[in-house]
């Protein structure tokens, strides 16, 4: 029992929260076994791994490697604590999904075959599905449809990858993928790109995210794309495209974080910033920037965590999301002030702050390997990040025009789940070794060299500058800004026209035919008599009572039959 | 902002400029470290831009009405 993986201890974990009664005791639960399965996996340790056949298939359940174990490590953390903030949610359907969710992450992350990934890939979709819609809203229920419905066409192109590399090679071992592996590689990494977010593949995230539930957010913020990014680590290591997909990946969601208005959805599109250095350190391939990337994801989960919890108490507190309708909330929510700046000086790489520490990793590797430019544009995203993060939500929100907005208390347990993310966020950027001595590869780092400190307060600081000099333009503004989801919602129509329609039309016609058939027959056949002119009572229907003679007159035709035979008898006998 | 924080804003750039100066040099200086004040420039310069070419493809192009998505009020 105890050899189970901590994945499968969250799955038992979601098995019981079905049946558990007591708000109390499923939240206790989802708090718990997170913390179980940490503990397990740290007593474990790197090397141990669970085998299983299935269908003629060796399958590795689990193998715990340096490079998962970290991943594995904060997926848990983050977990429990996203549980803490959920503790005051009586309902059992998004615990039963966030527990779901969150073993699908951990048996992505831990798994050491394709088709055990892929079975944990969509158990997250369809979990983390759920977290949007159990926001119980018209517009939620739209999105959750379809953010399942591209998941399940991002898993799909998944498994189409799977089974051409299976017929390759004959194993489903995971292995790092070569792209002279053909399709095999690339729909595996179509698979895997859609999860990480990358454009154009990436709608389905600032489309749902600020729709989901206020505590399912938090889940939703630290476990799909950085499962991903983890797959991408695994079987798309160097691979070059990836430097420039993630360059540009880091732009783009810097460029919409200026159009949009809803708090959350500017944090979706930092995730998309932020998972692009992710992917470029993937993309270069160096241990330094391998490294950088699961450090990244590692401080990326802690701080976009802490920044969806603050946004997600403002929402809480007032019920309003977008930022051109908040404003003036700093006197009424100090705490919330605080702990959101701690999240927004993390994002931003400041000193002292846990993104400082892994995004300079990245650049840094960038600039080792000679990718001048590529250094110089994550350079230029950071400076995007702070921006936004750090400047035009917490400006627009807390301070700026005072919208007189009521604002309702925060449960009590929201600020603890806060206040121990903001720890962890400043507990790494003091003290980087103890993340470091996670990471899987060897590679030396200090990222509080002086070079380093000046880069980093030169460019903070002009940029506030900027900001402070242009702030009237980033005000939010009642718009939506167009994005690649525009070809499935403008789509649906006219796919609605061309396929669904015909369909339709076809078994319309169809039923046309059988109403008219069979109203003709009903019509034609309900009275035989009518043929012959002899119905009495309705064309349409046979009526016994009406069409036959009553019954007295078929009594006296057999009564004067007997009387005749008797009669007969009587007379002619003798 | 009051002058105060223009004036620690300034205290703290005079501090990085000394340490950049001042301070130990970087093991593998880059091409663009010959450049005397690059980073301040390039976080002006670089806010400024993402600022106005964000805003510039909005107004042309990306900015909709939030009721675009027919039946669907979404943003």
């Amino acid at each position: 029992m105890f050899e189970l993986a901590p994945a499968f201890w969250l799955l038992a974990a979601a098995a019981l929260a079905v049946v558990l009664p007591g708000k109390g005791l499923r939240a206790a639960l989802c708090v718990a076994m997170p913390l179980v399965g940490l503990w397990q996996l740290w007593t474990m340790g790197v090397g141990a791994s669970a085998h299983a056949s299935l269908a003629g298939f060796e399958l590795t359940l689990y193998s715990v490697t340096k490079v998962n174990f970290v991943f594995a490590v904060i997926f848990l953390l983050i977990s429990a604590v996203a549980g803490v903030y959920a503790w005051h949610v009586d309902d059992r359907g998004q615990q039963v999904a966030a527990l779901s969710y969150a073993a699908g992450a951990l048996g992505v992350t831990l798994a050491g075959d394709f088709l055990t990934l892929l079975l944990f890939w969509e158990l997250m979709a369809v979990a983390s599905a759920w977290l949007v819609f159990a926001r119980r809203e018209a517009r939620s229920v739209r999105a959750g449809v379809r953010y399942l419905l591209v998941h399940v066409a991002g898993g799909s192109f998944l498994f189409g990858g799977i089974i051409l590399f299976y017929g390759q090679t004959g194993t489903l071992t995971l292995q790092a993928l070569t792209p002279d592996m053909g399709a095999a590689a690339w729909l595996v990494l179509i698979g895997v790109a859609l999860n990480v977010a990358l454009p154009p593949l990436h709608p389905w995230l600032p489309d749902a995210y600020p729709k989901a539930t206020i505590t399912g957010a938090i889940f939703m913020s630290a476990l799909t794309t950085k499962s991903a990014v983890y797959v991408l680590l695994v079987l798309f290591p160097g691979w070059d495209l990836l430097i420039y997909m993630g360059l540009f990946m880091a732009l783009y969601g810097v460029v919409y974080a200026v159009l949009a208005n809803d708090i959350r959805q500017i944090l979706a599109y930092h995730i998309i910033s932020q998972v692009g250095y992710m992917v470029t350190g993937v993309g270069i391939g160096t241990a330094l920037s391998m490294n950088g990337t699961a450090a990244h994801a590692f401080s990326h989960i802690l701080y976009k965590a802490l920044l969806f919890m603050g946004a997600g108490a403002v929402i809480q507190a007032t019920g309003v999301s977008k930022l051109s309708d908040l404003g003036g909330l700093a006197p009424k929510m100090r705490g919330v002030v605080w702990l959101f700046m701690i999240g927004a000086f993390s994002i931003s790489g400041f000193p002292l702050f846990n993104g400082f520490i892994s995004k300079s990793m990245i650049v840094s590797a960038a600039g080792e390997a000679h990718h001048y430019a590529i250094m110089l544009g994550l350079l230029l995203a950071s400076v995007g990040t702070f921006l936004h993060t750090g400047l035009k939500i917490p400006v627009f929100t807390f301070w700026g025009k005072d919208q007189k907005l009521e604002t309702k208390p925060i449960p009590r347990n929201m600020y603890v789940a806060m206040g121990l993310v903001a720890f962890g966020c400043t507990f790494f950027g003091v003290y980087p070794h103890a993340l470091y001595v996670l990471l899987p590869f060897d590679a030396e780092y200090h990222p509080y060299t002086a070079y380093h400190l000046v880069e980093a307060t030169q460019i903070l600081t002009f940029t506030f500058i900027g900001f402070w000099v242009l702030r009237a333009k980033l005000a939010g503004e009642p718009y939506l800004a167009l994005d690649t989801d525009w070809f499935y919602r403008r789509g649906a129509p006219v796919a609605q026209a061309m396929v669904v329609k015909p369909v339709n039309a076809f078994f319309g016609a169809g039923a046309k035919a059988r109403d008219g058939i069979a109203s003709f027959l009903a019509s034609n056949f309900g009275n035989p008599r009518a043929w012959f002119g002899l119905q009495k009572g309705s064309r349409d229907r046979f009526d016994p009572d009406v069409e036959r003679a009553p019954l007295g007159s078929g009594l006296a035709l057999i009564l004067l039959v007997f009387v005749a035979i008797f009669a007969s008898v009587v007379i002619l006998v003798p | 902002m009051k002058t105060i924080h223009w004036i620690l804003l300034g205290i703290v750039t005079l501090a990085s400029l000394a340490l950049q100066y001042f301070g130990p040099p970087h093991p593998h200086p880059h091409a663009w470290d010959a450049i005397p004040l690059f980073y301040c420039m390039f976080g002006f310069v670089g806010c400024v831009l993402i600022i106005v070419v964000s805003k510039f493809l909005g107004k042309v192009w990306l900015q909709k009405k939030e009721d675009y998505y027919k039946g669907d009020d979404d943003v």
